[in-house]
């Protein structure tokens, strides 16, 4: 950090106004997405998610009684800024990165004792059927955005339906969809504010 | 839930997650302190400072079951041999956290009103059972010393005998994805079907042993406090199911854990807590005449009833609870 401090450290509160936090996040775009799920494989190879589990999957939520057209939705950890599972972790092996406050977890200390799988909201979390240790989407955190690279996801799809990058610059791609389209969050009613941000192909209701 | 866009499926594919070991260790911890409040207090506000079979029972259950309930915690995880990661990485977010910091204060505490309460037959056993001469001096000297504290430890151990009932409610009534659990009462109704558990343990276990020393029997006790305490955990109860169905749709949606025809855990509701747990205690005592009540069969069915109601209200609000969430 080459910031000149003349000669005293800056507080962790000053430091944030200087260079404000990042807030990653990601749009599922509903109009694009086609359900190829080249995502979920992507995820796989990347994480080395056992086969019968998963991080992320595309749920098929089309109408039956309207099949023509086709709904998916992408259903995977929400990136909570109000983490429940990083609250109730006895260990804190659930937590949040320090560099990029993204919701990740220090296996190591991980005692599988399952207090984060219950109570996450959105029942994201897992506990990986070979390291015995519980599991979230971090955005691939450690396989590849501290290498620079996107989420394996977001790379893999073809129909740009995955958007990531940080809200918090104005001048990401992110932000810029963000200012032009509506999207919802998961209950945020739950009070947990979700990262994730979704557009959804019709707006229904009563 | 109308959404415009949302999801349903989830990654526990709706299994239940917190099974039935964390169920008998709910209960054992409920049922430690359960025992213990009662005796500490009686206690506390009796003349008689001798040790009297009532605490004797509840210190022996006080100390056993929640000693055998850390087993159950342990051997629930999925990575049982890092546990003492669990001590060396506090997060006083966690109820889990807090509850193993109580923990580690109330099971030496546990040990200390079973020394106590135990002193002459401890003695005893190592001078004239299994003559250990060392063992007996060093327990007579920390016993000793610990008889200089006693009303003090006491005190103490009510205080976290208390905090232990209530935790094991919040550590289920924080999960906000499961309506039935995320209830304000449930950690007071944690504590008072605690106190039944432990009062029925205490009662079960010192039964023989009343018989010859009646002079020291507090039965009387056990079984005034014994009906209040249901009625207080019937009144709970029915708060709960109220606030559930007077609530949202997710509080509403969750009401389906007591219908028979959507839920097989509601047999355990009804038959379980309902009918073995309040029916058989209720109508042995109060149906079939004085004989009957006074009976040794109506002490044990009623205790050994009692109990199984406890384990059926925390297996039934686990299961249920976690079998209608918000999704
Ligand atoms: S969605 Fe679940 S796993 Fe992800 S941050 Fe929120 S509570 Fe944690
Ligand atoms: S399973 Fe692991 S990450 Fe989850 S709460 Fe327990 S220790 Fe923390």
């Amino acid at each position: 950090m080459a910031l000149a401090t003349g000669g005293y450290a800056l507080s962790s509160e000053e430091k944030r106004r200087v260079e404000p936090k990042q807030h990653l996040s990601m749009i599922y775009d509903q109009t694009k997405c086609v359900g190829c799920a080249e995502c979920e494989s992507a995820c796989h190879s990347v994480n080395l998610v056992p086969a019968a589990q998963n991080r992320m999957i595309i749920q098929d939520r089309t109408d039956p009684d309207n099949v023509k057209a086709r709904r998916f939705v992408r259903v995977s950890c929400q990136q909570c800024e109000e983490a429940p599972c990083v609250a109730v972790c006895p260990t804190a092996a659930c937590h949040k990165d320090s560099l990029l406050d993204v919701v990740t977890m220090n296996g190591d200390d991980c005692i599988g004792c399952a207090y984060c799988i219950v109570a996450c909201p959105y029942d994201v979390r897992f506990i990986n059927e070979e390291t015995n240790m519980a599991e979230n989407c971090d955005f691939c955190l450690e396989t590849r955005l501290k290498k620079g690279l996107q989420p394996g996801c977001v790379e893999a799809c073809k129909y740009d339906a995955l958007v990531f990058g940080d809200m918090n610059d104005p001048k990401s791609t992110i932000s810029r969809i963000l200012s032009i389209k509506d999207t919802v969050r998961q209950r945020p009613e739950l009070g947990t504010k979700p990262s994730l941000r979704y557009v959804p192909a019709v707006k229904q209701g009563v | 839930m109308e959404m415009m866009i949302d999801f349903t499926e989830g990654f526990s594919h709706g299994h239940v997650i917190w099974g039935w070991m964390i169920g008998v260790y709910l209960v054992l911890a409920g049922m430690s302190g359960g025992a213990l409040i009662v005796a500490l207090v009686r206690r506390h506000y009796s003349k008689n400072k001798e040790n009297t079979g009532l605490l004797k029972g509840a210190a022996i259950i006080g100390f056993s079951t929640i000693a055998f309930g850390m087993v159950f915690l342990v051997a629930d995880l999925h990575r049982p041999l890092y546990f003492w990661k669990i001590l060396i990485n506090y997060n006083f977010t966690s109820v889990m956290s807090i509850g193993v910091a109580a923990i580690s204060l109330y099971i030496p505490l546990t040990l200390m009103v079973f020394l106590m309460a135990l002193e002459e037959e401890i003695k005893d056993f190592f001078q004239t059972k299994i003559k250990i001469s060392f063992v007996h001096t060093m327990l007579t000297i920390v016993i000793n010393i610990l008889k200089r504290f006693r009303p003090y430890i006491e005190f103490i151990t009510i205080f976290f005998a208390i905090v232990i009932c209530a935790y094991t409610g919040f550590l289920i009534s924080v999960l906000i994805r499961f309506p039935l659990l995320n209830t304000a009462v449930l950690p007071i109704l944690f504590l008072v079907s605690g106190l039944a558990a432990g009062v029925a343990a205490t009662r079960l276990l010192t039964a023989g042993y009343y018989r010859v020393n009646p002079s020291t029997f507090d039965e009387g006790l056990l079984h005034r406090i014994e009906w209040p305490v249901m009625f207080l955990e019937i009144l709970l109860i029915a708060m709960l199911i109220v606030s559930l169905v007077l609530g949202n749709d997710y509080q509403k949606e969750a009401m389906a854990a007591f219908d028979v025809t959507r839920s097989q855990w509601a047999y355990l509701f009804w038959g379980g807590v309902v009918g073995v747990g309040f029916g058989v205690p209720l109508s042995l005592n109060f149906l079939f005449g004085h004989k009957v009540a006074h009976s040794s069969f109506t002490m044990y069915a009623s205790g050994i009833s009692t109990l199984l109601g406890v384990l059926s209200l925390r297996l039934f609000l686990l299961y249920g609870g976690q079998t209608f969430g918000i999704h």
